[in-house]
């Protein structure tokens, strides 16, 4: 009997009885291979992974625990286990057998192979592959056999991996042991770019620390910040809060900016984009910048979808990829506005990390996460009842930490 | 709730979801986790008359061309790798607009050069088809075809069908090799 690549089968109707199908053996054998081939067997749990390194059957470990699979080479193969299934742990649901090259060579350059199927040395039945079934790729699943409701069934895959053995371990979850360094960083530590302002050394460590867990220590970025200034905000201006916005973002600025500048807008009824925040003019910034906060003409009713407009006009044509961190203290009543110009600025590459701070009524901007109708998830949001009820580096974590996949996504949809 | 079919089953639309006007007929399968060529399947649907022929070229509907002359039924684009959650590739049908010689609707799914690839449906992982009421989202019957999945590089998954007055789901499950150019001739394109 032959079994063809991509055909699922009875592992029963390879056989003429149950007793047969109960205790048999599998052939392995390929040829015209220029290095050696290593042949296994791996036992993989529900979850399709290797859960215990004991049922990986092969010239090394020549039995599983159980007994249900034994290194055991028919005549004629190149490599070959004797197997009773019934001997199997439940918590075993697959048996992979694979073969990977020790070398450059790949199984594209094999001339043929095949698995098969014997009762005391007679072939039963045969899954016969050739060089044409592969291209690259190093290491291969030839074949599967798999329990499928209460019973057990064959499936012929021929399809592998081009990085060998090590990718097919890690495939079945398992743990190779890495031997490529990771990538020196090119970038400066924030703490040396930092180090002219002492005021923000200390932050230094906390945002590294979730830059790093959030694997963006290498992102160049633009970053701005949209600070509500309308009249509800008057007392966090007033006793520093804002300020103390200004510095906890400054040291994200520096990291991901190519020009370690904070874009600033405040907005109220109208708009005031201020000069952008640098290590130079941080210190202060809200009472000296324009004449302080109290001469920007702000402390009215809040217009968010003006600022939002104007950050986009900004950044629509930047080719690098935008953090804006957009703070309000709620009160949003223009919901269908803002919705429409977020939803519209999802083709552009643009992040929208909305901070409610101290308010409430955030309207749109609570949906903003699950906002339907874009091509990518193009905002966050979360609200913290005071900056100080959460600690810096929670923080930094919670400021960063839909950025990446918003990164990744666009990136995926050649947004970026 | 959702039905979900075997191979050779069949439910009445119409009395699964009265509300059913618009369908969408939702095709995924899984993206390869393993290296070499994507498997890029091609959802296409042929309107065909009683006996099992379309009208002419205009009622194939696939990724060449995107919608039927009466606009009953629209392709939604081309997913060239499975990637990403959810529905990899759809069809809308809108049932009012189907015209009346038109007694099926014959949904099926092919391997974009699976004899180039050496690739067939066997290999592909949980590739299903799923008809959903478009007006409400909701899934009114799900065909999962993995284990009926074999050596076939195309594949008719489904029809829908006028019966006695109502709309109904055949899950067919029916392979054939040959690719979609095979299946075309089956119902009466010339190619």
């Amino acid at each position: 009997m032959n079994i063809f690549k991509g055909q699922r089968i009875a592992l029963a109707s390879l056989f003429e009885n149950n007793a047969q199908a109960d205790r048999f053996q599998v052939g392995l054998s390929i040829s015209g291979n220029k290095e050696a081939i290593d042949f296994a067997c791996f036992g993989l749990d529900s979850q399709q992974k290797l859960s215990d390194d004991a049922y990986m059957t092969f010239f090394n470990q020549p039995k599983m625990p159980c007994g249900a699979v034994e290194l055991s080479t028919p005549t004629g193969d190149t490599l070959g286990f004797s197997c009773q299934l019934a001997k199997l742990p439940t918590k075993i649901d697959k048996l992979v057998f694979t073969a990977a090259i020790d070398g450059s060579t790949s199984m594209g350059q094999i001339k043929d192979g095949y698995l098969r199927f014997l009762i005391g040395n007679q072939e039963v039945a045969r899954f016969a592959f050739s060089s044409v079934d592969f291209q690259d790729e190093k290491a291969v699943m030839l074949g599967e056999l798999y329990r499928k409701d209460g019973a057990w069934r064959f499936s012929a895959i021929c399809q592998g991996f081009n990085g060998g053995m090590a990718a097919l371990v890690k495939h079945f979850g398992g743990e190779v042991a890495e031997e490529t360094p990771l990538p020196v960083s090119t970038k400066l530590s924030l703490e040396n770019k930092l180090a002219s302002a002492p005021k923000l050394i200390n932050l230094a460590k906390k945002a590294t620390v979730s830059l790093e867990k959030y694997q963006l220590q290498e992102t160049v970025a633009r970053v701005g910040l949209v600070l509500d200034a309308s009249g509800s905000m008057m007392n966090q201006y007033r006793t520093g809060k804002v300020q103390e916005v200004i510095e906890r973002l400054l040291p994200l600025a520096v990291h991901f900016d190519d020009d370690g500048e904070l874009d600033v807008w405040a907005f109220s009824s109208n708009v005031l984009a201020l000069p952008a925040a640098t290590l130079n003019n941080y210190a202060d910034f809200i009472n000296t910048t324009e004449g302080g906060w109290r001469n920007w003409g702000m402390m009215s009713i809040n217009n968010e979808p003006k600022v939002i407009k104007q950050v986009i006009e900004l950044y629509q044509k930047t080719l690098l990829p935008v953090l804006v961190i957009f703070i309000s203290d709620g009160g949003v009543s223009r919901n269908k506005e803002i919705k429409d110009l977020l939803t519209g600025a999802a083709c552009l590459p643009i992040f929208w990390q909305f901070v409610g701070i101290g308010g409430r009524n955030y309207g749109v901007l609570e949906q903003l996460d699950t906002m339907a109708g874009r091509v990518v998830d193009n905002c966050g949001f979360f609200a913290l009842d005071d900056l100080n009820s959460i600690s810096e580096q929670e923080l930094y974590d919670r400021l960063l930490s839909e950025f990446p996949l918003w990164l990744k996504a666009a990136k995926n949809k050649h947004i970026l | 709730m959702s039905i979900s079919l075997n191979k050779g089953g069949n439910l009445s639309l119409t009395k699964t979801d009265p509300t059913l006007k618009n369908i969408i007929v939702g095709l995924g399968w899984d993206a390869r986790p393993t290296d070499g060529a994507d498997f890029d399947l091609d959802a296409s649907a042929f309107m065909v008359k009683a006996d099992g022929k379309v009208r002419g070229d205009a009622d194939f509907i696939f990724y060449n061309q995107l919608k039927s002359t009466c606009g009953s039924v629209e392709h939604t684009g081309d997913n060239k790798t499975g990637a990403g959650d959810g529905d990899d590739e759809s069809l809308i049908v809108l049932l009012d607009k189907v015209p009346a010689d038109i007694e099926r609707i014959v949904l099926t799914v092919t391997i974009h050069d699976a004899e180039g690839r050496k690739q067939n449906f066997g290999q592909v992982s949980n590739a299903y088809m799923r008809i959903v009421n478009k007006d409400n989202n909701n899934e009114v019957a799900r065909f999962d075809l993995s284990e009926d999945a074999s050596i076939e590089t195309a594949m008719t998954f489904g029809e829908i069908y006028k019966h006695g007055g109502e709309w109904k789901f055949k899950a067919v499950g029916q392979g054939y090799s040959g690719g979609l150019a095979a299946l075309a001739k089956q119902y009466g394109i010339n190619i």
